[in-house]
């Protein structure tokens, strides 16, 4: 490998002109989508920061822990179900009804991770699988019925917005303006944004703390982790707990709007599937990758939705897609996660680094980004054949 | 006693679908030692290739051989051209790249034929009517011990158990077989004594593919119509049987499937308050998470030794 053109020093004072650059422009883009987008592009950004957060749970599972969950819908699931319910039976806001939907979601994890435990890599999968599978019709299921209203799901799990609109007031003043109509949506858009930030800032404590690097150790070899000092059974168990209980809030998110029913996309195993490809396409094992991701998958799902009839499709497209009978997103989607596959395995943000490390470097490595790795286990030898 | 017989026949009926599925995914993982989770999707792709050869006007009969052909096909070039390349990955990019494949087939399926692709999966997808192999009108049945069995359930069973002596008889008699078993035992000495491992892999993806292409010929056959979300339980169903007679042991594949289908459909059928439609499901998540906590060799396949 060449050696880079100009080297950064960590914490150096290029290094913070640059970190305070980046924090300029994302304060600003978060702050223009509520108050100067339109209303589509703030209902598009609430669901890109929806996918982020779900992405970015199971980032810390998969990309840095190495424990496959094709699960997380149900987690996701978990939490919609337990804002809706605390709603809708107790009348509970559906703020508070966060910490509880975490908390749920936290025990539900930690029981899943027990035979997590002792199940490794592929065959995780498939019982995560399964779990995402089982889920859906667990909620359907007569004998609980009452609970969850079955496929009907349950309606009204949102907020009840008073007249004079006091009930979201910070400290007397109102930032919301009468939240009635289309007014509602940057309200979502702020909560959304909440919601990401406190899973990023989980994600990054613990990534960049000891328990992180014990984490990437587990990931990287069990054995070796275990001869370290690392144990093994609580971490683990913590960490897919605490997975599935940041997973639970976007979740919960999607309750507020409004109705919560079990065959919506995102509570079947194909909000798995999506997050999953949210998480890879971003790059699995990078704390941005999810956040990269979440935003490319959104805008190409967003730009693609209504190339069904070939004259909507615009230029260079209109020949590849023309003979499709159904958007092209999921087949863009799914070519894409081959490619990158042979290509960079890491997703966008490994492709990136890779990329900016021709240019530049940053020295010492910061912890946490040197460790960047394909999330691995080992294959176990097909067993010698009997007889 | 009817009662019991008309359920036994009926989940044997359907367990040979999930005995199908199964056998594909443990040809597959004996060859290479990965789990193919767009085994159901290769499945579906065929049984709508089976659809379009019978709108074509060619008899279900010979369009279904001709559906497994384009199977083996799909199967052997999926494992040369993406699988084998990127198994020197790594396992997770293997794990990705069969989900990817999943993606993509279920999206292709929508794309040709129609129907609202994932992220639905396939809920509410649009229903193409699906031929039957065998006579399945209300009236085609037969009355054995007082109880009506469809002919259609009896002709998949028979059916199932001829193609699964036909493949014993290839893994056990031919060279193809031997070479299989070989390259299954140990990759790096079947190719020391000359055996072209990967196009003994290649055959096994196809193989995979072509029994999976029959399989959801069948089942789309028992449910009358072909959707996007056909064969996604039935992967899962499929799936549990794999992992109850073990990975590696396609006896124990064919075993357990038709067992799954047995203890779903009795489950089902005798206790709808705990188990119904909805739960059914459910049966196959337990059988998978109780045989890999307690015996994750299944019951016919061998254990597997840690190394570390």
């Amino acid at each position: 490998m060449t050696k880079p053109l100009f080297s950064i020093k960590q914490g150096g004072p290029t290094s913070w002109a640059i970190r305070i650059a980046c924090a300029v422009v994302l304060a600003y883009v978060v702050l223009w989508i509520p108050t100067s987008g339109s209303n589509s592009l703030i209902d598009t950004a609430t669901t890109a920061l929806t996918l982020m957060g779900a992405a970015l749970s199971l980032n810390l599972l998969l990309g840095f822990t190495g424990q496959i969950s094709l699960g997380h819908s149900a987690f996701f699931g978990v939490g919609a179900y337990t804002t809706a319910i605390f709603v809708t039976r107790w009348g509970w806001s559906p703020l508070k009804t966060l910490p509880i939907a975490f908390v749920v979601a936290f025990v539900v994890g930690a029981l899943v991770s027990l035979p997590a435990l002792r199940i490794k890599g592929v065959y995780l999968a498939l019982v995560t699988l399964t779990l995402g599978v089982v889920f859906p019709q667990f909620i359907k299921w007569p004998k609980i019925e009452w609970l969850t209203g079955g496929s009907r799901g349950l309606v009204d799990t949102g907020f009840k917005f008073d007249k004079n609109n006091r009930t979201f007031e910070i400290f007397g003043w109102n930032p919301w303006g009468n939240l009635r109509g289309e007014n509602v949506k940057p309200f979502y858009f702020w909560i959304a944004v909440m919601i990401v930030v406190i899973i990023y800032l989980i994600c990054r404590g613990l990534v960049k703390s000891r328990v992180g690097r014990s984490l990437i150790a587990i990931r990287d070899n069990n054995t070796a982790a275990a001869v370290m000092g690392v144990n093994l059974a609580l971490t683990k168990g913590m960490v897919f707990g605490l997975s599935a209980a940041m997973c639970a809030l976007p979740g919960c998110l999607t309750a507020m709007k409004g109705t919560v029913t079990p065959d919506s996309a995102l509570l079947t195993v194909a909000g798995s599937i999506t997050f999953l490809i949210v998480m890879v396409i971003g790059g699995a094992g990078s704390l941005w990758g999810p956040i990269i991701g979440a935003i490319v998958f959104q805008f190409i799902t967003e730009k693609t939705s209504n190339w069904i009839e070939p004259d909507e499709i615009p230029g260079i497209f209109r020949p590849i897609f023309s003979w499709s009978k159904t958007a092209p997103s999921g087949g863009i989607f799914a070519l894409s996660l081959i490619a990158l596959m042979f290509v960079a395995p890491l997703g966008l943000a490994g492709l990136w680094k890779r990329l900016i490390g021709r240019i530049v470097a940053v020295v010492p490595q910061p912890v946490g980004t040197a460790t960047l790795g394909i999330p691995t286990w080992e294959v176990e030898e097909p067993p010698s054949a009997t007889k | 006693m009817e009662l019991f017989l008309q359920r036994l026949v009926d989940g044997l009926s359907e367990g040979s679908v999930y005995a199908l599925i199964a056998l594909g995914i443990v040809i597959i993982y004996r060859g290479t030692g990965h789990l193919n989770f767009a085994q159901g999707e290769m499945a579906l792709f065929s049984t709508y290739v089976v659809y379009q050869f019978g709108e074509w006007g060619i008899p279900i009969g010979i369009a279904v051989v001709m559906g497994m052909a384009v199977g083996f096909l799909l199967g052997a070039v999926t494992e040369v051209a993406i699988v084998r390349p990127i198994s020197k990955k790594s396992p997770f990019a293997v794990f990705i790249v069969t989900i990817g494949l999943f993606q993509l087939l279920n999206w292709l399926d929508g794309a040709i034929w129609g129907g609202q692709q994932l992220p639905n999966t396939g809920v509410g997808s649009k229903q193409i009517r699906f031929p039957s192999l065998f006579p399945s009108k209300p009236t085609d049945f037969v009355t054995i011990l007082g109880a009506n069995i469809k002919i259609q359930s009896l002709g998949v069973i028979a059916l199932v158990a001829l193609l699964t002596v036909g493949l014993f008889a290839i893994f056990n008699h031919t060279r193809l077989g031997l070479a299989m078993r070989a390259v299954a035992a140990n990759g790096e000495s079947a190719k020391l004594v000359g055996i072209r491992t990967g196009r003994v892999l290649m055959a096994s993806w196809g193989m995979a593919a072509a029994i999976g292409a029959l399989g959801g010929v069948v089942f789309a056959g028992i449910s009358t119509s072909v959707s996007l979300g056909l064969m996604f339980t039935v992967f899962i169903y499929g799936a549990a049987a794999a992992t109850l007679g073990g990975f590696d042991s396609p006896g124990g594949a064919v075993i357990a499937g038709f067992s799954i289908g047995l203890i779903q459909n009795m489950a089902a059928g005798y206790a709808p308050e705990w188990v119904g439609q909805e739960m059914k499901v459910g049966v196959a998540f337990l059988v998978i998470l109780g045989v890999l906590l307690f015996r994750p060799s299944g019951l016919f396949g061998t254990s597997r030794v840690e190394r570390v």
